[in-house]
């Protein structure tokens, strides 16, 4: 990988770290899905570094999709009856899963292969997508739809009960 | 200045725990939600980078292809925890 390629990785690190942190801390709506999108910029600029093109456009309509879906004003708010010492048990379990993956990375062998790669590749991503690992892309597919036709099973039947 | 697999992982692994950290902290379950993106991000960039460094023979596309699927799989779960939510108050 080339200056340029790390000097863009590490900066998209750097984005999408702090955006999601910022996601954790801001108060409202509008605040955490600006959060979102700045911490899913930093992700699509994770795959361009990392030569993977294709995943990172598709990654940018995901998480703009995202970013709109939890910025709408118009869901309700679910307050979790958890107390502050369980949600500081979590963050503190989280810090926790950090320490193992990053031992886990640092310690790890892993092997070193030569990347010919760099150009997008759309033909070779769709050829592997519906013919190689295909059941994976139709589970996927799957879920997209019960996911969509359950979101709107469940707006309308609050809808109709008001 | 150079990337390895490590740094990658690296990144990825704090991607994953900051949303974990996202999900536990916020006490609205809603924007709870928002840690699913993090997490979804965090391993499909471990996918990526396993594939940009390590994957040997080819296709090379193994760890993209994962990703795009990942991000996919985010998107919809996120709509459908949304759609769960309802309408309500804006906060």
């Amino acid at each position: 990988m080339d200056s340029l390629h790390a000097i863009g990785f590490y900066v998209s690190a750097a984005v999408s770290l702090g955006g999601g942190l910022l996601v954790a801390f801001l108060p409202t709506r509008a605040l955490r899905g600006l959060a979102v999108a700045i911490s899913g910029l930093g992700i699509v600029g994770l795959y361009a570094s990392l030569s993977a093109d294709f995943a990172g456009l598709v990654a940018l309509v995901c998480y703009a999709g995202c970013t709109l879906l939890l910025a709408a004003p118009q869901y309700r708010v679910m307050d979790a009856p958890v107390g502050m010492l369980w949600r500081q048990a979590g963050a503190i379990a989280a810090a926790g899963l950090f320490a193992v993956l990053a031992y886990a990375a640092f310690r790890g062998g892993f092997a070193h292969a030569t990347f010919k790669g760099g150009e997008i590749g759309s033909a070779a991503i769709g050829s592997f997508l519906f013919a190689h690992d295909a059941l994976a892309a139709e589970a996927v597919g799957a879920l997209v739809l019960v996911a969509l036709v359950g979101a709107t099973a469940s707006w309308r039947v609050r809808e109709r009960g008001r | 200045m150079s990337v390895g697999l490590v740094a990658v992982l690296f990144v990825a692994a704090a991607l994953v725990a900051v949303g974990a950290f996202v999900a536990s902290w916020k006490r609205d379950l809603s924007a709870a939600l928002a840690g699913l993106p993090l997490m979804f991000g965090g391993a499909g960039v471990a996918f990526a980078g396993a594939a940009r460094f390590s994957a040997a023979g080819d296709p090379k596309i193994f760890g993209q292809g994962v990703a795009a699927l990942l991000a996919v799989a985010v998107l919809a779960l996120v709509a459908l925890g949304v759609g769960i939510a309802g309408r309500g108050t804006s906060r």
